[in-house]
């Protein structure tokens, strides 16, 4: 709460000091509102004044060629449907002049990021060529260009680090992400593909069809199921590798195991084997008629099985049926995430002090109590923040569900199915089969705004509550 | 020297990020390229200053000192034979220069490439015939009626021309809206029966209940995916149902109601499951059956050209193929129908050559391309004198398929199609439906049906 009051008000400081400069700035301070070149004019400070002349100039020329024509068409998505004629003399299509939603939409929100930062430079720069005035009626020593490049690599060196990193950020995430939330206010699908077809803004129905306000649909009966097996999932895939991890490198490290590197390595072929391999082969292996149903049909379990009525089948449907694939997905996630977190365990109980295992041995406590007092309070003290990113990454874990049971596990539920999905989807491998086999973009961006609410809502709960009990110093006091 | 370093560690960050952003978010890159496209065809620009463009790029290809560029697609098992053709397009056009690049891309997965932007896909580019009308909504493919001009010119025959030539089916599945969309490459895209004649005779397979008693006595298995609406659908097209395509892309199914023939929904419901219920049948997931040929376990299978191998293998000397059996649907013999599903080459609306994109197209689907084809991948032709051609007419598996193509019918769905009928042969395939409960059934009917005709949202 602190940070974010403290973030507020640095904004309002940074409002306040504008407010400030050009109430008090003299007459370059005033005609750098509308020449941002003006104030450094003023101080004698050239090249800066022609870098930020040319700044503007081209920021003037982007907006009147390219972001003003598209802006303009942002309210309506575009009008002009595409036509086309052909001339059989010149053996081509002729077009018409016509709009794509998408291109609309995507340089709407590139214009429209790049004018938030020119409206934060034309402030900064009111501040900075104000703060410039100050320093010259004081008598102090304004800087020349030069000087101001060598800040750069001094002791303003973070601004040059971060500059990079931030821009990538920005081009590459933020505006992407911008452009998926607008699209879920749209009517972006299959019947509205750009460039053959527009489409247009729609409101929040998409939101209202989700929750299952829609039509006739069942896609809200669909989420919410799908929903609940995605957190189901997430908890367990959570936990059960997380402390098979633990356990597993206790065993491996326990005094009396012999050859503990070689069992190490064993473990870790897991890792070397690219995840999709064994993920394919161990589907293969569970299939219906796989290798594990031809042997267990040989020694007569399935038989066994099927006349306890437990099967209606003559196979076990380990990956085919609800129950069994969700369990067998939560099992063969074992298998493949226990390598990983037995590394990490391996690492930080190697970190025990071991003057407090000592002192517990000679005040008597046995395994359990060294284990549940000592040994687990100091694992999660450090890996607490890394278990609540492994939730959220459960939550999105699109590799052991999708490779498991796309094209593999078909639903018998009709009405999960009248939604294109399954027992086993997850919200993630459910948007990609909206997106990918029915280019439903627009309920994809829905799901995915929802996925991002819910991963931000537990991220922020967690990480406050794990990170504040489990600070750093506790343990070692 | 340590900051050196840093700095350069940092914008090794920003190209990561932006190496990474460039491959997970091509749909953004992508978007960028082609808005650059538009607006050179006058998007920002004035209306007057396109035309003249256009106008005068027009007047340098007639001139035939121009270089042609063409993009094509093909299946990877096409390649070598596509380069072939593509040298013969080159010297049948010797006037003019071409540049003509050729590219892989499965006909079963085309539409997904195409549709994700139009505008960089090939100028030419193959792909199954059900894909057509997503192609069509989404105004990926040129029509080829409107080429008829550029045809006639150039090649010396006309779309009508064009269309006698083909099997009436082939034409019928690249037609839509009344209009040809596509240039028919292959056919024999449906499925039949293969099985082993040392262990079953000619008049075993000629019903579900022959085949599956034959079957059993032999100890060996019968084996058909369910769990697909393209394969089950084989049983309801057989009964007189339907499906049907609405100009939105939604799709008209009528498996829940009486069929022309005078059959209930319920009545081939119970037909289907007198045979799932056999325990020589055995039920296939999709895209399962060429492993289970291989495995010995069945000795007659429902599957496709594609297959013809694996069943050559495993079947040995006694390999045969048939059209499909019938089954019992109200007391009577029922002979079980199919889609026919063609391989196509459509022109992509948005080629900047779209006329010799045209000439192209039509080249490699003329008669001595699709015998060539015949040839080298075994695809059934579609030109009614590649037909007739003695090789083609000797191979088991194409002969197999052109006997039940007389039942098939094109095939006319739309996506919605896919979900809702795999589950419900899932739950004929898992017998979840008990026979004497018509409640039930109809229920599971009318639930799938309004899936398959659910508003495309």
């Amino acid at each position: 709460m602190n940070k974010l009051k403290s973030g507020l008000s640095s904004v309002g400081q940074f409002f306040a000091d504008f407010g400030h400069a050009v109430a008090d700035g003299d007459i370059f301070v005033k005609l750098s509102l509308v020449w941002f070149g003006a104030g450094y004019l003023g101080r004698r400070q050239y090249i800066k004044a022609v870098i930020m002349t040319l700044f503007e100039v081209a920021i003037i020329a982007y907006s009147v060629l390219v972001g003003i024509p598209y802006i303009s068409d942002f309210g309506t998505l575009g009008t002009v449907q595409q036509e086309s004629v052909f001339n059989p003399v010149t053996m081509k299509n002729e077009f018409n002049d016509y709009d794509n939603s998408f291109t609309i939409l995507l340089f709407s929100v590139v214009t429209l990021v790049i004018w938030a930062f020119t409206l934060y430079i034309w402030m900064y720069n009111v501040k900075n060529v104000y703060r410039l005035q100050k320093e010259s009626e004081q008598g102090r020593h304004i800087n020349n260009f030069r000087e101001d490049l060598n800040e750069y690599i001094n002791h303003k060196f973070y601004v040059t680090l971060l500059a990079l990193p931030i821009a990538g950020v920005v081009l590459f995430t933020v505006v992407p992400l911008i452009v998926m939330i607008f699209v879920a206010f749209t009517n972006y699908d299959q019947n509205h593909m750009p460039p053959s077809a527009l489409f247009d803004w729609v409101g929040i129905s998409n939101f209202v069809k989700l929750f299952g306000g829609g039509l006739t649909d069942t896609f809200g009966y669909a989420f919410v199921r799908v929903l609940g097996w995605t957190l189901v999932w997430s908890f367990f895939a959570t936990l059960t590798t997380y402390f098979g991890g633990i356990l597993m490198s206790l065993l491996i490290n326990g005094k009396d195991i012999r050859g503990k590197a070689v069992w190490r390595v064993l473990f870790m072929i897991t890792i070397a084997v690219p995840q999709f391999v064994s993920l394919l082969l161990v589907r293969n292996f569970f299939a219906d008629n796989g290798i594990m149903n031809t042997i267990l049909s040989n020694i007569g379990l399935t038989g066994f099985l099927q006349d306890m009525g437990l099967i209606s089948n003559s196979y076990i449907p380990f990956l085919t049926a609800p129950g069994w694939a969700h369990v067998m997905i939560i099992i063969i996630n074992i298998w493949i995430g226990v390598p990983y977190q037995m590394l990490i365990a391996n690492g930080v109980l190697m970190n025990i002090p071991s003057e407090q295992l000592e002192s517990a041995s000679i005040d008597g406590a046995n395994s359990w109590q060294t284990f549940r007092n000592i040994t687990m309070p100091y694992v999660f003290s450090v890996t607490g923040p890394a278990l609540v990113t492994d939730f959220v990454k459960n939550i999105n874990n699109f590799n052991v569900i999708y490779l498991l049971t796309s094209n593999f596990y078909t639903t018998t539920d009709q009405a999960m199915a009248n939604s294109q999905a399954k027992e086993t989807d997850l919200l993630v491998t459910w948007l990609f089969t909206l997106t990918q086999d029915y280019y439903n973009y627009k309920m994809a961006a829905t799901i995915g705004i929802i996925i991002f609410i819910i991963c931000a809502l537990f991220t922020l709960i967690a990480f406050n509550r794990v990170v504040a009990r489990t600070g750093e110093g506790d343990f070692a006091s | 020297m340590k900051k050196l370093l840093a700095l350069i560690l940092a914008m090794a960050m920003a190209l990561s990020l932006v190496a990474c952003g460039g491959s997970s978010d091509d749909g953004g890159s992508d978007s960028s390229s082609t808005g650059d496209a538009s607006s050179s065809t006058g998007d920002a620009s004035g209306s007057d200053e396109a035309e003249a463009s256009t106008g005068s790029t027009g007047t340098e290809t007639s001139g035939s000192g121009e270089t042609i560029s063409l993009t094509v697609w093909g299946a990877e098992e096409d390649q070598t034979l596509l380069a072939e053709l593509v040298e013969g397009f080159k010297e049948t056009y010797s006037d003019y220069t071409f540049d003509i690049q050729i590219g892989v891309e499965s006909e079963s997965t085309a539409k997904d490439t195409v549709l994700t932007d139009i505008e960089a896909a090939a100028d030419v580019f193959t792909f199954a015939d059900d894909q057509l009308v997503s192609l069509v909504n989404a105004g990926a493919l040129q029509s080829i009626d409107e080429m008829d001009a550029a045809i006639q010119n150039y090649a010396g025959k006309s779309v009508a021309d064009i269309e006698a030539a083909n099997s009436a089916g082939s034409v019928a599945a690249a037609t839509t809206n009344d209009t040809l969309y596509a240039f028919p490459m292959g056919g024999g895209n449906n499925y039949f029966l293969y099985y082993d004649s040392s262990v079953l005779s000619e008049e075993d397979v000629a019903s579900w209940d022959s085949l599956l008693a034959a079957a059993a006595e032999a100890g060996k298995q019968v084996g058909m995916t369910l769990s697909s609406g393209w394969y089950n659908a084989s049983f309801f097209l057989g009964a007189g149902f339907t499906t049907s395509l609405n100009d939105d892309g939604t799709t008209n199914i009528d498996w829940n109601g009486t069929s022309s023939l005078g059959y209930t929904g319920v009545d081939v419901v119970k037909g289907i499951l007198s045979i799932t219920s056999n325990s020589a049948f055995m039920a296939i997931a999709d895209g399962d059956i060429s492993n289970q040929i291989a495995s010995g376990s069945l000795c007659a299978a429902v599957s496709g050209t594609w297959d013809a191998e694996a069943a050559q293998t495993a079947f040995g000397d006694g390999y045969a193929a048939t059209k499909l059996p019938t089954f019992t649907v109200a007391g009577d013999e029922v002979q079980m129908g199919c889609y026919s599903g063609f391989k196509l080459i459509g022109v992509n609306a948005y080629s900047e050559n779209v006329g010799w994109a045209t000439l192209l197209a039509e080249y490699l689907t003329n008669e001595e391309a699709q015998v060539a084809r015949f040839e080298a991948r075994q695809l059934a032709p579609t030109n009614l004198n590649a037909t007739a051609d003695d090789a083609v007419s000797a191979n088991i598996a194409i002969a197999a398929s052109s006997a039940q193509d007389v039942y098939g019918v094109v095939q006319s769905v739309g996506d919605k199609f896919w979900d809702p009928t795999a589950t419900f042969g899932e739950i004929l395939a898992q017998n979840q439906l008990s026979a004497d409960d018509d409640d039930a059934i109809q229920a599971a009917l009318d639930e799938m049906v309004s899936g398959v005709t659910a508003a495309i949202e």
